[in-house]
């Protein structure tokens, strides 16, 4: 049984089904991937798993536990993390002290302790903020401030915080964009690297040579629908996708994706 | 049958107070989309202009006579007829003119600037705006102002609707007037062009300029039209209710408010019949209350009716709280950091010791006692405020509630202490289980503590300024439902409530001496105390998990919820927290007044207190020892009573507060606290250079004997004040010289080691000095002297010292204004790119 799975799973926003019997599993273990153009559904594919936004049908299980009327909170506890495409950190805390607040568990009588004995309530969790800040390469930035740094330094932060509770499965979306394309390798790198510490990731990129470099799996979203899905190789081939990314083409950003996906295609073949 | 509907009848008068001004929030709203809590204050102005006019026949501009200068002489009351009375209709055109300059100067000088602001800021802005005009009216117009005349017919009508019992007229009147006041907003924003532009404006700014308006222009225009109707409804609807106070009219706010949510703060005939309801109910409730509320349900006679206001907000704000407008192109700026706190204990350590000599040095003083009573409300005050800090700074949740927990705090207390025999001016014997303090204190806290999580429930769905105004209903609804309640507090026609002296271990730790003084020294040690362990216990929240979890709901309640952090309990964790401190300041305000009543935290305190604590600097601890020390009847203005004589800087103090409150929203939201440490620093860095030792000392205390340090600190600290003490019985010279040398170098050794920073070499700290005086010397001169030519005034000397010394303030706030404008705010959170971030960026691969 994988860790996370999805049956059937459909949101809708009035009569628009951003998601609609979406299906998903992922395996322990291993990042999977989830792509599609703009619209298609993926952030809300997240929201939902994480209790963003509500279910109009179908299930979510995650370490065998059903998911079901659990607040984010509870989800984030159970250990299933998340990243924001807007980054939403937490502007007025040091990075150091962003990663400390999604790593802590808080009890009810924390605040006793740490208002009578400060400090000694955060020990235990000292180590593990240090090991994401050295994943991420920000240790030398701890004590700085989100606002003071640059965006791609941001974006880190922003996965930093998701893996400093040392969840078992990090959901990440878009954590690429706006990277350069080497920082964008690098950022493959370490996603690698987590995975062999015992996480599990789940990737949502418009940034195919990311995307396809990285994933064990891949999952196609076109319109809510899951239109393919297959290993990086079966994706690549897959003539759905080609004609999802390259046919009903609305914008620019789209097509751009779709050059992005055939030039990718390109090289790896 | 018939008794219901006439009751129900009569209250539609009330109600049209209600609904005109609810009507009038309405189009504040949609014109700026600011919640205007100044919008009774407004009213109240204008009807007091158009009352003064026609029957005193004098005007009073609004402002006071508070530049009293021969050169630059503001006028400030005009006499319209010396014959003490003008005709009605110029009267009323003159109220009306009044009330457009107040909207217009609400829109240019208060929140316009704003308009970018984070919400509290403008909440503190339209309170600061409430606190000037109540203020300026209460100079010049006074408090026991002559009842105004109403101007529409009042003989009762005989058997109406054939109800058959008389019914006031004027009540006729007032409905119909504010139906037509409705109805024609209504029409306003339905049907011309500048309505059809102000909706298209609260949607998006574009809109309107499409329409040809400028927002900003709008936004003055909805300004001036909220005020007329304010003005327009005070005057014709205002006396129906009876005696007016500028206070009370003021307090209007909070049933205008429930109208106005009635309405969704967008529509108006749904606004003005809300308004119309609410007041009909509660006259119901009131005139039906000793039929409907008996039994075990007694206790709910006299509080009820302003209980209704609060059920209506919530319910609104619960049901449709999403659902409210919220305008498109405003971004919401954050709130200022919130600065980690440093060597909390060593200040702490300093400061009680400074407030100890202090209190033994003012003990039996003379006409000096009084310093030693301000020290003991400036404790008081400070640790309220600590609580505003830890709620408002550190979670973002604006309460305007902190007195009313407080309120809560002290009346339990005293109840539990009461022992069914009659105390001060309390003969009637009050019956409790006699309690001993320290026990009844702590109940007392515990009743604060369930009052605040009752408080925070509904802040886990309401944010922002909405549930600033549920906060505020609540401390209405709290007051008359328990502090002002005699069912359940015992106290006949509003005598005050007796709290029993403290004692530690047998010796009085009480406020009062023997002469019925506020000058013990004990309770400033007692107080001192207890608001260094609340300090220690915000500075510990802020450094811990706790703070951490805090300022990450403060930021972002999405992303916390993500981390894993419960927002709800975060929430009512810090409301009860919250209530904790403010109750202990209840406690120790009982202890202080020794006899307490619910004047004692009325709901406008609690404006105050949020608005000064802001003016400090909200989101830091020293923030709110300066706002404990320049509050009411604190250190800073019995200081300046005293040594500025004549100055009654007491009775200016609404009005200057207010006033500086607005610019300190506008121009320096982290509070004065900085401004102030900025100078601090400078001073402690350039005594560890050259003050004898202290570099060795300071350097010790950043390695690992900092707890040495601290306790020669101590020591030294405490040498001084028994100096202080003994001075009197030192008889040599020579000994006395070399002992006053000696502790002045341990002072100075103690405050460079506090507030020194890095350790600068003498040559750097004098460059910081330098650069601090070349940054705001030059400004500061040009004010001192511009306040000194424009001095020679009226006959009193203090303004000699007083007017440069303004003139200087000024300078530098227009300094700040000019750097602002020109090089625009040096903003701590300057946006980031995020919108950017969404456009996906897939161009590179490849
Ligand atoms: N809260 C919401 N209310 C209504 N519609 C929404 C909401 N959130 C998303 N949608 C709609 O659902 C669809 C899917 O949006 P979603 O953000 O999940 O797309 P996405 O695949 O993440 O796109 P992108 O690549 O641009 O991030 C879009 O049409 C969007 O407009
Ligand atoms: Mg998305």
């Amino acid at each position: 049984m994988a860790l996370l799975e999805s049956r059937g799973l459909t949101v809708s926003y009035g009569g628009l089904h951003a998601n609609d019997q979406v299906d998903i599993d992922i395996t322990e273990g291993k990042l999977v991937g989830l792509i599609g153009p703009n619209g298609a559904g993926k952030t809300t594919f997240i929201d939902a798993i994480t209790g963003f936004t509500p279910l109009s049908a179908g299930t979510v299980t995650f370490d065998g536990v059903d998911l079901e009327g659990k607040s984010p909170d509870e989800r984030a506890h159970l250990g299933l993390t998340r990243t924001f495409q807007s980054l939403e950190l937490f502007e007025d805390l040091t990075v150091r002290d962003n990663l400390m607040a999604a790593a802590e568990k808080a009890r009810w009588n924390s605040f006793i302790t740490d208002i009578l004995m400060p400090g000694r309530g955060e020990r235990a969790y000292q180590q593990q903020v240090d090991e994401a800040l050295d994943a991420l390469d920000l240790a030398e930035h701890a004590d700085r401030l989100p606002s003071d740094m640059s965006h791609g330094q941001r974006k880190l932060i922003g996965v930093a915080r998701a893996l400093a509770a040392r969840p078992k499965l990090v959901l990440l979306d878009e954590p690429a964009a706006g990277l350069d394309t080497q920082e964008s390798q690098k950022l493959g790198f370490k996603l690698r690297e987590f995975l062999s510490s015992g996480m599990s990731l789940f990737l949502i990129d418009h940034d195919m040579g990311l995307v396809l470099n990285v994933c064990d799996y891949i999952y196609v979203l076109d319109f809510g629908r899951i239109i393919a899905h297959g290993t990086p190789a079966e994706v690549r081939k897959d003539p759905t996708v080609i004609a999802a990314y390259l046919g009903e083409s609305a914008g620019e950003a789209q097509a751009s994706a779709g050059t992005a996906l055939n030039t990718a295609t390109e090289e790896q073949s | 049958m018939n008794s219901i509907i006439f009751n129900l009848l009569i209250g539609l008068g009330i109600g049209s107070l209600y609904a005109a001004l609810g009507a009038g929030l309405v189009v504040s709203y949609k014109g700026s989309g600011v919640v205007n809590f100044a919008h009774g204050a407004m009213a109240m102005y204008g009807m007091f202009t158009f009352d003064t006019a026609w029957n005193r026949g004098e005007l009073f501009l609004p402002w006071c006579d508070f530049l009293p200068t021969h050169t630059v002489n503001l006028p400030v009351r005009i006499t319209l007829d010396s014959d003490g009375s003008w005709p009605m209709i110029p009267s009323l055109i003159l109220a009306l003119g009044m009330s457009v300059l107040i909207g217009l100067a609400a829109h240019f000088l208060v929140f316009r600037p704003l308009r970018n602001a984070a919400p509290l800021g403008k909440v503190v802005a339209s309170v600061g705006f409430t606190l000037y005009l109540q203020g300026v009216a209460l100079i010049n117009f006074g408090n026991s102002f002559p009842q105004p005349k109403s101007i529409v017919p009042d003989e009762p009508l005989k058997n109406f609707l054939g109800l058959g019992k008389a019914f006031p007229q004027n009540t006729v009147w007032v409905v119909g007037f504010t139906v037509l006041l409705g109805a024609v907003l209504w029409g306003i924003y339905r049907f011309t062009r500048f309505g059809l532009a102000t909706r298209a404006a609260a949607g998006n700014e574009k809109g309107a300029i499409l329409l040809g308006y400028s927002p900003q222009r709008l936004a003055a225009l909805n300004w001036v039209l909220a005020s007329v109707t304010a003005t327009l409804a005070a005057i014709i609807v205002g006396p129906i209710q009876g005696t007016i106070t500028p206070i009370g009219l003021t307090a209007l706010i909070v049933p205008a408010l429930a109208a106005a949510l009635i309405g969704g703060l967008r529509s108006i005939p749904i606004a003005v019949a809300g308004g119309l309801a609410l007041g009909a109910v509660q006259t119901l409730l009131d005139l039906k209350k000793s039929s409907w509320f008996t039994g075990p349900l007694t206790w709910l006679q006299d509080g009820v009716r302003n209980v209704i206001p609060l059920i209506v907000i919530i319910v609104v704000l619960v049901l449709r709280g999403k659902s409210l407008p919220i305008r498109g192109t405003v971004e919401e700026k954050r709130l200022p950091l919130a600065p980690m706190p440093k060597r909390q204990i060593e200040h702490t350590l300093f400061w009680i010791t400074g407030l100890t000599v202090f209190a033994f040095i003012f003990e039996n003083a003379g006409p000096l006692t009084i310093f030693a009573g301000s020290i003991q409300t400036g404790l008081v005050f400070a640790i309220i405020m600590l609580s505003i800090v830890l709620l408002t700074g550190y979670v973002g949740q604006i309460s305007l509630a902190q007195m009313s927990f407080a309120g809560m705090a002290a009346f339990f207390m005293a109840r539990m202490m009461a022992d069914g025999i009659g105390r001060g001016s309390n003969l009637v014997p009050v019956t409790g289980p006699g309690l001993p303090w320290p026990i009844a204190a702590i109940l007392g806290v515990a009743a604060a503590v369930i009052v605040g999580l009752l408080l925070g429930l509904p802040a886990v769905r309401i944010r922002g300024v909405q549930l600033a105004v549920v906060t505020i209903a609540f401390a209405i609804s709290l007051q008359s439902l328990y502090l002002e309640n005699d069912e359940l507090t015992q106290l006949r026609a509003g005598v005050p409530a007796y709290v029993k002296e403290p004692n530690l271990f047998g010796l009085s730790i009480g406020a009062r001496s023997d002469r019925q003084l506020n000058e013990r020294p004990a309770f400033v040690i007692f107080g001192a105390v207890l608001l260094a362990l609340c300090a220690i216990a915000v500075a510990n929240i802020r450094r811990t998990g706790v703070g951490r979890r805090f300022l990450a709901v403060r930021a972002n309640e999405r992303a916390a919820s993500a981390a894993g952090i419960n927002v709800s309990r975060t929430k009512l964790l810090a409301f009860g927290l919250s209530a904790a401190i403010a109750g202990i300041g209840g406690v120790m305000l009982g202890f202080k007044q020794v006899e307490v009543s619910s004047a004692n935290f009325v709901y406008g305190l609690s404006l105050s207190l949020l608005a000064f604590a802001y003016l400090g600097g909200i989101t830091s601890i020293n923030g709110a020892l300066f706002g404990g020390a320049v509050f009411a009847g604190s250190v800073v203005p019995t200081f300046s009573n005293y040594f500025l004589k004549g100055t009654n800087m007491d009775r200016y103090l609404t009005v200057l507060g207010g006033f500086f409150m607005i610019v300190t929203a506008i121009v320096h939201p982290e509070g004065a606290a900085r401004f102030f440490q900025g100078g601090m620093g400078y001073a402690g860095n350039w005594l560890v250079s050259v003050i004898p030792g202290a570099r060795t000392l300071r350097d010790a205390r950043e390695g690992p004997r900092r707890k040495v340090v601290n306790a020669i600190l101590a020591v030294l600290l405490f040498g001084f004040a028994l100096w202080i003490y003994n001075a009197q019985f030192i008889d040599s010279n020579t000994v006395w010289v070399i002992v006053s040398l000696l502790i002045f170098w341990a002072l100075a050794v103690i405050a460079a080691v506090i507030l020194g920073g890095i350790a600068p070499t003498f040559g750097e700290a004098g460059r910081g000095w330098v650069g601090w005086f070349t940054k705001f010397g030059p400004a500061a001169l040009v004010g001192y002297v511009a306040g000194w030519i424009v001095w020679p005034i009226r006959v009193d000397d203090y303004s000699k010292l007083w007017m440069p010394l303004l003139g200087a303030g000024i300078a530098l706030f227009v300094r700040s204004l000019y750097r602002q404008i020109r090089y625009g705010r040096p903003d701590m959170h300057a946006p980031t790119p995020e919108a950017a971030n969404d456009v996906p960026v897939t161009a590179e691969v490849g």
